[in-house]
């Protein structure tokens, strides 16, 4: 393989990234500061958080999968759904749902807010994107900014700009023991719902119809058609099943941190995009470990590898170490961890 | 064309000359200012800008102010110099981009006498250069950061006064505070890169160490940020006693949520400033705001100003609902001295035009040395007008209904 010049800065950053690394962790483990349980704690949040990322992360991946869309607007059909869950939520508050049922009470919340986003992200494809879908260019993508503003001013007219709060359950705010250490129930409850969203995504893209046709769509779109795949179909389904997934995503979102307002699925939209592309961008199982990976960075990195190297007040640099994660895994592998690499042609 | 082209010219230029005469003009009779003359036409509107937080998780602490300065208008019987008084408020979100579209929009009207506001020093810092650069003194409301009144201020702040005190004084009674009466020895501090936060901290920290206290280190967060754990847990493992974080609402009742949660910060004391003084901190934090300490101005009748009660019944009988924040006082004050300043450099002539010369009002206001319902109200040459006098409340109730300052939270010093 002839080694260009571009291929020797490529590893001299990797080289760079792994000391700077290990020099960070090295620093670290010999400061001891912080005790086994303050780690499990660290792992433990990061977790969630990324089950999290990795849900809405999905419809990222799906949609761009199966249209070469990057849309934008995926955070904010997100909010929308969040905020009719709040409301539901609010309503369940008076019927003591939540104290003689928790369960059901946080399912049917988790339901609605699904449903809510994936019914605004079969409207938003359906009258935004399929009638620019064929211009090409950047139509589609400055569609779906435009989309992306569009849901949130709507929003903020429907909903008010204050941030409301999400309603706490009793039965969220305990911590169950794990051993020595101590999990508080909302995480616990946070990574077991995006696990079985996540294994149930899998089973439909892997064992039904449908998913089989998703797949023909994204690997060719044309000989997708050919062979008699109803390919609006096919893109309304990837558009239904990534709102519920950023739907889940959102509701638990707002369990964890106790607040719904109009620009929320702002930031984490952006962060599961990275993770998607992180993950590589059209991968299913790539936008999963690509938000776990990120969630994780996010939330042991400043800790593990920055306080290491005697950087004050790290955790404001952990959005900054989370996108250098980023930039370092695409210039090593530009199609992203379990991406594909484009087909050379002849 | 030629003829079209020529006309719009000529329009434009003289529609410029009006314009500019009525903001810049040295000499307008009886009337000769350096700054330039407005003059009001008998029964022109006098307009009161003012600019504060009035949308977003921080709405309360604009809102209490606005409600100060419309009651401020209400008493002097909605009528100023013969003119009708109108309030153009604006919403400037307690950002800078916020507050430099509203001080732009403010600026643009040549008929904007005075300003009052705003909420944030995030807001004043880029928003008073503006609006003095048009000639209009700016009081503020509740933008407490010690740049905004230094000595040593930039020329464009020259315009700027404010009824609510620095955070200079404020960071050394805080200080004061955590180290001689809490005996606290060890804090952490988390600033949210605003000017009145980071100001504030900077302050404090130049105080507490100065004490002997130890800071163990500042660390800084965004106002928007919802994961507050992987800070915490930094914080936790330095165990400090308190935890200092003078931000705004929605940062804080993320933090005091999230400690509890975090192991060795269960039960450390979490402190915020003044920004925390409204119920919507109560609603953030949930359970977690009980045992929260914020300091504040100590606004016991003996430290505030005489009318301070009844105003405080003037509000709910106006509102219906006991004030939302805890500005309101400063804001009613700061309106209070820039209409005594218009009575008092006014000119009315024989037909009921009204001249104000901008200079002459400025002076005039920085001139103030007056009984407020929020104290003493005398201002010095750089425009600070308040005292500080350090009170500090607890949140004792995680109801948001039962926010009342100093009920919920309690007054527990002085």
């Amino acid at each position: 393989m002839r080694k260009d010049f571009a291929w020797f800065v490529r590893r001299g950053l990797l080289l760079c990234a792994i000391l700077i690394v290990c020099a960070g962790i090295i620093g670290t483990v010999r400061a001891d500061r912080y005790s086994t349980e303050q780690w499990f704690d660290l792992v433990a949040f990061g977790l969630t958080l990324g089950g999290v990322y990795a849900l809405i992360a999905l419809g990222y991946s799906m949609v761009y999968g199966v249209l070469r869309l990057i849309n934008f607007a995926h955070g904010d059909t997100m909010t929308v759904g969040v905020f009719i869950a709040y409301f539901v939520a609010r309503g369940l508050e008076h019927t003591k749902l939540f104290e003689t049922s928790p369960a059901v009470a946080v399912a049917i919340i988790l339901i609605v807010g699904a449903v809510v986003s994936a019914l605004v992200a079969l409207l938003v494809e359906r009258f935004a994107y399929r009638p620019v879908r064929a211009s090409g260019g950047f139509a589609p993508l400055i569609t779906s900014i435009g989309m992306s503003f569009l849901l949130q001013q709507t929003c903020r007219g429907m909903f008010g700009s204050g941030v409301k709060a999400y309603p706490d359950p009793g039965w969220l705010q305990g911590s169950m023991r794990i051993g020595t250490f101590s999990v508080p129930n909302v995480e616990v409850m946070v990574l077991c719902a995006a696990a079985l969203v996540m294994a149930g995504l899998y089973l439909v893209v892997n064992g039904t119809r449908m998913g089989t046709a998703m797949r023909a769509t994204a690997e060719d779109p044309r000989a997708a058609v050919l062979m008699g795949i109803d390919i609006n179909k096919v893109i309304a389904f990837t558009f239904l099943l990534g709102g519920l997934t950023a739907g889940v995503g959102g509701v638990l979102y707002a369990l964890i941190y106790k607040q719904v307002y109009f620009m929320m699925g702002f930031l984490p939209g952006i962060k599961a995009f990275g993770a998607a592309v992180l993950g590589g961008i059209g991968s299913i199982p790539g936008a999963m470990a690509g938000g776990i990976i990120l969630g994780l960075a996010e939330g042991i990195g400043p800790t593990l590898i920055l306080d290491g190297l005697g950087i004050p007040a790290p955790y404001q640099l952990r959005d900054l170490f989370a996108f250098a994660l980023l930039i370092t895994v695409l210039i090593c592998r530009p199609q992203g961890l379990f991406g594909e690499a484009p087909a050379r042609r002849a | 064309m030629k003829h079209k082209l020529s006309f719009a010219g000529a329009a434009m230029a003289i529609g410029s000359l009006v314009l500019a005469g009525q903001v810049h003009a040295e000499t307008v009779p009886p009337v000769t200012d350096p700054l330039g003359v407005l003059v009001l036409p008998k029964g022109a509107p006098l307009e009161i800008g003012g600019y504060w937080v009035l949308s977003g998780s921080d709405a309360a602490l604009g809102v209490d102010q606005k409600r100060g300065v419309e009651l401020a208008i209400e008493d002097w019987k909605k009528t100023l110099v013969g003119h009708p008084i109108v309030l153009d408020a604006q919403d400037s979100q307690c950002s800078a981009e916020g507050g430099q579209i509203a001080a732009t929009k403010l600026a643009s009207n040549p008929n904007t006498v005075v300003v009052i506001g705003p909420s944030c020093s995030s807001e004043a810092t880029p928003a008073a250069p503006i609006l003095w650069k048009a000639g209009i003194v700016d009081i503020g409301t509740s933008s407490t950061a010690p740049s905004l009144t230094a000595a040593d201020r930039n020329a464009g702040f020259h315009g700027f006064a404010r009824t609510v005190f620095s955070d200079a004084d404020q960071g050394k009674g805080d200080g004061n505070y955590i180290f001689n009466v809490l005996k606290a020895k060890k804090v952490v501090t988390i600033h949210d890169g605003s000017p009145y936060a980071s100001q504030l901290v900077a302050e404090f920290v130049k105080t507490y160490a100065a004490l002997g206290g130890t800071v163990l280190s500042q660390e800084a967060i965004q106002p928007t940020d919802v994961d507050m754990h992987p800070l915490l847990t930094r914080i936790a493992a330095e165990k400090p006693d308190v935890i200092y974080m003078p931000i705004f609402v929605a940062a804080a009742g993320q933090i005091a949520r999230q400690a509890k949660t975090t192991t060795g910060l269960e039960t450390t004391q979490l402190i915020g400033g003044g920004s925390l003084m409204t119920g919507d901190i109560i609603t953030a934090a949930g359970d977690a705001v009980v045992g929260m300490k914020i300091t504040y101005p100590d606004i016991s009748p003996e430290a505030l100003g005489k009318g301070y009660p009844d105003f405080v019944e003037k509000y709910k009988s106006a509102y219906g609902e006991a004030p939302v924040s805890g500005y309101h006082a400063m804001a009613y004050d700061a309106a209070a001295i820039a209409f005594k300043a218009i009575e008092q450099v006014a000119k009315t002539d024989d037909e009921g035009t009204t001249y104000i010369g901008r200079q002459a009002l400025r002076d005039a206001i920085f001139a103030t040395d007056t009984d407020g319902i929020s104290g003493r109200i005398k201002c010095d040459a750089d425009g600070e007008c308040a005292q500080f006098k350090l009170g500090v409340f607890e949140y004792v109730n995680a109801d948001p209904t039962t926010f009342k300052i100093g009920d919920n939270p309690k007054k527990i010093y002085p």
